[in-house]
């Protein structure tokens, strides 16, 4: 039973002051054993609050973000499961599910994390499964109306993944979760 | 004159000094040692105690000469006849092998005399043939006493344990899959052959990992990771010098695993104390006991059975490891002072210098015999013998753990008569190692006496 934290696109300072309070009262220390975040966080701070919650961090660069040691990719193995890490800014169409597949196919992973769009979506092909956990802050976007702040939390236990969807509409945090299991990888 | 208070008689009087029975011992206090096994302690001990010196100088005078020896070199007289009894390892095996015979009389029985294995058991349980076990966990009343029932008994026992277990050790993660599993009959898994958004449903009762509500199973999962922590710590910190629960070998590992599981089942089922430290010294001996039965099933099974004995066990004692009832009449605070009370009753020279002269607060050594039950004080076959007796006297763990305590200061009586603050304090808290059935003969000296 694996917890691992999906979050991003905070854009802290620039577009948004911090994240909404109940998220943060929810975002505990001690419960999340992984955190991957897309990027745009963009300040150093932001890195040394998420570093608090789980030393276990991995972020990947987004365009506003100051650090620029932050790698484009990443891919990490957590259990029976390869997550690729993207911020999403350089898949162009952005936000479009054929290039971001086309990217997962490249990273060769099971579940692709990326952001830029600040629009939650969770989407499977053939190659996989992309989530897209959204702005955590709801911070502005120039192709989204109406961002709502959101994250994602994946129990990865085994073969079987139950994703929560956790977003913030009208003041009041909703949460759902999708169920997925991968086929256990044929052999070649 | 000052009329120092003289040593009680019974610490004067000859069967420490040889197993055999002198011919004026009639007159004395005390049956000798062979009379044990028909059980009962004599009712003769009525005069020894804080009254009438007079009367007990006159018995001095009665035993012949050869044994009246003066106070100061009564230390020495303790050691050299518990050198001889010691030594008279012949005669103990030969009661030894007699004693595992009738233990094994009594428990082939089809209805179990629960009084006659108390005697027997109060001398001593032999190490072999699992006899140890069986009689532990008849004493600590897990076992019926009629044997017919026994297969009954441990089966519905060991599923209950088995229940516990699926219960309280199961993750979230296991059971929120368990419940979807039963709620909705495999629903195709989701192999949504090409491509499509994934379907979002509702999460049942609001229950999600990073739930902060008082009922969501996650929270309490979270909360009781503390403990488990904790428990995890302990254990791996239980007697490291065992080859039984220390080490790298997947037996050791096992038993480790099995130490934590049941006390982390009893910390779940008992919100009100849950795990205290010192729980896991007091669950060693007795996991250790039950999982060395040759009996096949009864090792396979010990985890179950260990849980069960316990729970009894610590039934008695759980009220020292409740904080909030340490100053009430039940704490531990309570129980040292009976402690400190016993000793008085029993040897005033020794209790005035203790705790007046050199103010040795009993608190100070007491608390870790007393809340460990002696583990941690002598070496593990000790404390074994130690529990026999505490199991089966029949007052009860709680008394016969005070005389134990009791029989330990007063062995050490000499030392700590001559010893100032720090050298009683090191003396005690550190306690030397001594015959064990020698210092459980005293004990259940005063046990005799005490009664009256």
């Amino acid at each position: 039973m694996v917890l691992v934290l999906a979050i991003g696109d905070l854009h802290i300072p620039h577009r948004a002051a911090d994240l909404p309070a109940k998220f943060k009262s929810m975002l505990v220390p001690g419960k999340i054993q992984h955190i991957i975040c897309t990027g745009n966080l963009c300040i150093k701070e932001v890195h040394d609050y998420l570093k608090s919650l789980c030393p276990s961090l991995h972020i990947t660069r987004g365009e506003y973000d100051e650090d620029s040691r932050y790698p484009e990719t990443k891919t990490i193995t957590i259990g029976q499961f390869k997550l690729g890490l993207c911020h999403g800014h350089q898949v162009v169409p952005w936000g479009d599910l054929d290039s971001l597949a086309m990217l997962q196919r490249q990273l060769d992973v099971d579940i692709l994390v990326s952001g830029h769009t600040h629009q939650f979506k969770a989407y499977k092909h053939e190659a996989g499964v992309v989530i897209n956990p959204g702005s955590a802050t709801g911070a502005y976007s120039s192709i989204t109306y109406d961002v709502n702040p959101s994250f994602v939390l994946m129990d990865i236990d085994g073969l079987r993944v139950v994703v929560y969807v956790y977003e913030l509409i009208d003041g009041e945090v909703k949460v759902d979760k999708i169920d997925f299991k991968k086929t256990s990888t044929p052999a070649i | 004159m000052v009329k120092k208070k003289r040593v009680p008689d019974w610490l004067n009087s000859p069967m420490w000094s040889s197993p055999s029975s002198p011919p004026w011992k009639s007159q004395s206090l005390s049956p000798p040692p062979s009379d044990h096994r028909t059980g009962g302690y004599p009712s003769k001990s009525s005069s020894v105690t804080s009254s009438d010196s007079s009367v007990t100088e006159q018995r001095f005078l009665l035993p012949p000469a050869a044994l009246i020896r003066p106070e100061p070199t009564l230390k020495s007289e303790i050691r050299v006849s518990s050198n001889r009894i010691g030594s008279s390892d012949n005669d103990s095996s030969v009661e030894d092998v007699s004693r595992q015979a009738q233990l094994l009389q009594e428990l082939s029985k089809k209805i179990i005399n629960l009084g006659e294995l108390r005697q027997l058991a109060s001398l001593g349980i032999p190490d072999a043939a699992g006899i140890r076990s069986t009689t532990w966990k008849l004493l600590l009343g897990y076992l019926p006493v009629d044997k017919r029932i026994w297969s009954a008994e441990l089966s519905k026992k060991r599923s209950q344990y088995k229940h516990f277990k699926e219960d309280l050790l199961t993750n979230p993660s296991e059971i929120t899959r368990k419940l979807e599993d039963s709620a909705s009959p495999k629903n195709g898994d989701q192999i949504i052959m090409g491509r499509g958004l994934l379907a979002r449903s509702k999460i049942p009762n609001g229950e999600h990992p990073l739930s902060l509500g008082n009922t969501s199973i996650w929270n309490q999962y979270f909360q009781d990771s503390e403990i488990i922590e904790q428990i995890d710590r302990d254990v791996k910190r239980t007697h490291p010098d065992i080859q039984f629960f220390s080490g790298d070998s997947a037996f050791a590992e096992a038993n480790r695993d099995s130490l934590k599981n049941i006390l982390i089942i009893f910390a779940k089922l008992n919100p009100g104390i849950r795990y205290v430290q010192g729980m896991n010294e007091i669950l060693a001996p007795l996991f250790y006991v039950f999982k060395s039965d040759p009996n096949e099933d009864y090792a396979v099974n010990a985890e179950a059975d260990t849980f069960f004995c316990f729970v009894e066990l610590l039934s008695d004692f759980r009220d020292n490891f409740c904080q909030q009832l340490d100053n009430s009449i039940v704490g531990i605070r309570s129980t040292i002072s009976r402690l400190s009370q016993l000793l008085k009753q029993h040897d005033e020279e020794l209790w005035r210098h203790l705790e007046v002269t050199t103010k040795v607060n009993p608190q100070f050594y007491a608390f870790r015999w007393i809340t460990l039950l002696l583990t941690q004080e002598f070496n593990f076959t000790d404390i074994l013998h130690i529990w026999d007796m505490l199991l089966s006297n029949p007052v009860g763990p709680r008394e016969t753990l005070l005389q134990v305590c009791c029989a330990m200061l007063i062995l050490v009586r000499r030392r700590l008569l001559a010893g100032d603050f720090t050298a009683n304090l090191k003396l005690l808290q550190s306690y030397p190692s001594t015959n064990v059935s020698h210092l459980l003969y005293v004990a259940n000296k005063l046990n005799s006496q005490s009664t009256h």
